[in-house]
């Protein structure tokens, strides 16, 4: 089983990013779960074609929930599960991914369904410990990081790098990458490749920009299945392959077997 | 840096001893039901309500703003108060609950007041003058009494750090040994004409259970001779009215039986600062035997030839190590004295009217 983790600033698209490589890798046939752990919750939109319900609102108004009601099949039998949270401004984010994480180890989600890949698509940079959950006590094996050549989002790369390197003497989740989601900086390229060579490690793919992620976003549907026979769906197949082959294929359940 | 790591008690529980002080009819606990649980049930023997709004792991993912608002509306309906503290806790806290917004939506009819505080602020005075300001901002006490409250609560914090339960990074609790051997040199040295002083300097409501001792001494004396000096900081016209009730309740119940306090040194919120005065008073009677009840650190020049009768077992062990052999542990004393009005009994006191 594979367990990847994809980080990176709010807004760089990870979601539409983590999306379609779900789908283009459960089209080849694989088994794939994708966690979103967000509070706004929309990691799974275009993968489930819809909104699925969370989690973490799920637990608080039915305190036994079944595994129906917290995992939804999307695109290509991609399982789809939400976190979710508290609005903003109100009780604390970081536990809810905590918790949610309980509730899917208590109901053996991972057991269960036997996903080839699990992805986690988590918000933001790593504000605290709660967020830190998927790269912490064996949830995550690999963390990849979707950036730009704009300085914001190379400066939260590396401060999730960071935040994996200082956990690898725990046996954590180790540093897979970087994904660069093109945003038309000058030099773009270069400055990508510095920040990755800073950070120890190296780009995965570069993702270019193309209108045919906003229009199936308009859909609600992944470049994979909305347009599959595009330069994009092409790119996105591509990056799944490459997240697969880069990442391990480790024993366990929802967490790697030395930490169950 | 090496910290304290023995148990030491949390700020919570300082502000909810503090809102006691300030005659607060409810405190509401706003985080986990067992959060300040022991601190809590004494409190109730005190007349103070206490509850909580069993903040649950949902509470802490979503914000607890609907559980407050719920009990204090409960408190509302129940109790009538007149005041009601809102305490934080860690779990609030951490999670940064707006305890003043969640008590503006609940718009019960009562003086309701937030005390930001959680049990990581380090020492536990911090709790306690978190306290004293919601109590000012919320026209419970008046700025000047807060402020004298606020520096006691300083000084209380640098004795501890000096010469008490936070001078070392770790201290066992001790047991404390029989009282007979102590009694026997109180009766020995008034048998002989001797002079003994008995020094109280106690915190708040211990004093109704270190008191006991001065009727104790001054029946010995009258059975066996000698004379005697009785010093305490019961000054029943410092500090908040609830402390200066003890006051009035100890001396009146010791006028009572007879007995009558030499010098009045301090209030009860004076522990802290009225060792000087005590000293002074009891250096000019020269006594052959100082007995030293409640603070007694707080005492300047505590001898090893004193007698020292704490309620503190680790300050018990403080006293043992340091080599004074007529130190005692009157340990339960806190449980008996909550809502308490008269003395209650001393075991050294009642060991000593034993002998007699």
């Amino acid at each position: 089983m594979r367990r990847i983790a994809v980080y990176g600033k709010g807004g760089i698209g990870k979601s539409t990013t983590v999306g379609n490589v779900s789908a283009a890798l459960a089209l080849s046939g694989l088994r794939v779960m994708q966690i979103g752990c967000d509070p706004k919750a929309d990691s799974t939109r275009a993968v489930a074609g819809r909104r699925i319900p969370t989690v973490l609102e799920t637990m608080r108004d039915n305190p036994d929930p079944e595994l129906e009601d917290i995992v939804f099949e999307g695109d290509g039998g991609v399982l789809c599960v939400e976190c979710g949270g508290p609005r903003p401004g109100v009780g604390c984010a970081g536990r809810g991914i905590i918790a949610a994480f309980e509730q899917l180890e208590e109901l053996d989600a991972v057991d269960v369904y036997r996903p080839d890949v699990i992805l986690y698509d988590v918000l933001g940079d790593v504000v605290c410990g709660g967020f830190a959950m998927p790269i912490r006590n064996g949830y995550a094996r690999d963390v990849f990081v979707v950036t730009s050549g704009e300085m914001m989002a190379l400066y939260a790369a590396s401060n999730i790098a960071g935040a994996v390197s200082d956990m690898r003497n725990d046996g954590y989740a180790r540093l897979g990458g970087i994904i660069q989601n093109s945003r038309g900086v000058k030099d773009e390229d270069a400055l990508v490749d510095r920040a990755a060579a800073e950070m120890g490690t190296t780009v995965v793919q570069r993702m270019p920009r193309d209108p045919a992620v906003q229009r199936c976003e308009e859909r609600g549907t992944t470049v994979v299945s909305g347009e599959p026979d595009s330069a994009m769906a092409g790119c996105y197949r591509e990056l799944a392959k490459r997240l697969f082959d880069a990442s391990e294929d480790a024993d366990g359940g929802m967490r790697l077997e030395r930490f169950r | 840096m090496r910290s304290v790591i023995h148990p030491r008690p949390s700020p919570i529980v300082a502000a909810m001893y503090t809102l006691r002080d300030m005659d607060v009819d409810v405190i509401v606990v706003h985080g986990p039901s067992g959060c300040s649980f022991m601190a809590s049930r004494p409190l109730e023997n005190a007349d103070v309500r206490v509850v909580t709004t069993s903040m649950r792991d949902n509470d802490l993912i979503f914000g607890a703003s609907e559980p407050l608002i719920n009990t204090l509306k409960q408190v509302e309906e129940r109790f009538h108060p007149e005041t009601v503290a809102v305490i934080g806790t860690c779990a609030s806290m951490i999670i940064g609950e707006d305890m003043a917004s969640s008590i503006r939506k609940a718009a019960i009819d009562a003086n309701v007041f937030p005390v930001d505080v959680h049990a990581c602020m380090g020492d536990n005075t911090r709790g306690a003058i978190k306290a004293l300001e919601a109590g000012r901002d919320a026209g419970i006490i008046d700025a000047e009494e807060c402020s004298r409250q606020i520096s006691l609560m300083k000084a209380a914090t640098r004795l501890e750090k000096d010469a008490g339960m936070a001078s070392k990074d770790y201290i066992k609790p001790a047991t404390s040994p029989t009282k007979l051997h102590v009694c026997r040199h109180i009766a020995d040295v008034l048998s002989k004409g001797g002079r003994v002083a008995v020094v109280m300097d106690a915190k708040k409501e211990l004093a109704y259970r270190f008191a006991d001792m001065f009727e104790a001494v001054d029946r010995a004396r009258k059975a066996l001779g000698g004379e005697t000096l009785f010093v305490a900081n019961l000054d029943s016209t410092k500090g908040l009215p609830r402390i200066r009730g003890y006051c009035t309740d100890i001396l009146g119940d010791l006028e009572s039986k007879g007995v009558k306090i030499d010098a009045i040194v301090g209030g009860l919120d004076e522990y802290s600062v009225a060792g000087q005065g005590m000293r002074d008073a009891v250096d000019a009677f020269k006594p052959d035997l100082t007995i030293i009840l409640g603070i007694c650190h707080a005492y300047p020049g505590m001898s090893t030839d004193d007698i020292l009768i704490t309620d503190q077992p680790r300050q018990l062990a403080n006293y043992l190590a340091a080599g004074c052999e007529w130190a005692v542990g009157e340990i339960a004393s806190h449980s008996l004295v909550m809502g308490a009005h008269e003395i209650v009994p001393l075991e050294t006191a009642d060991t000593l009217r034993e002998l007699l």
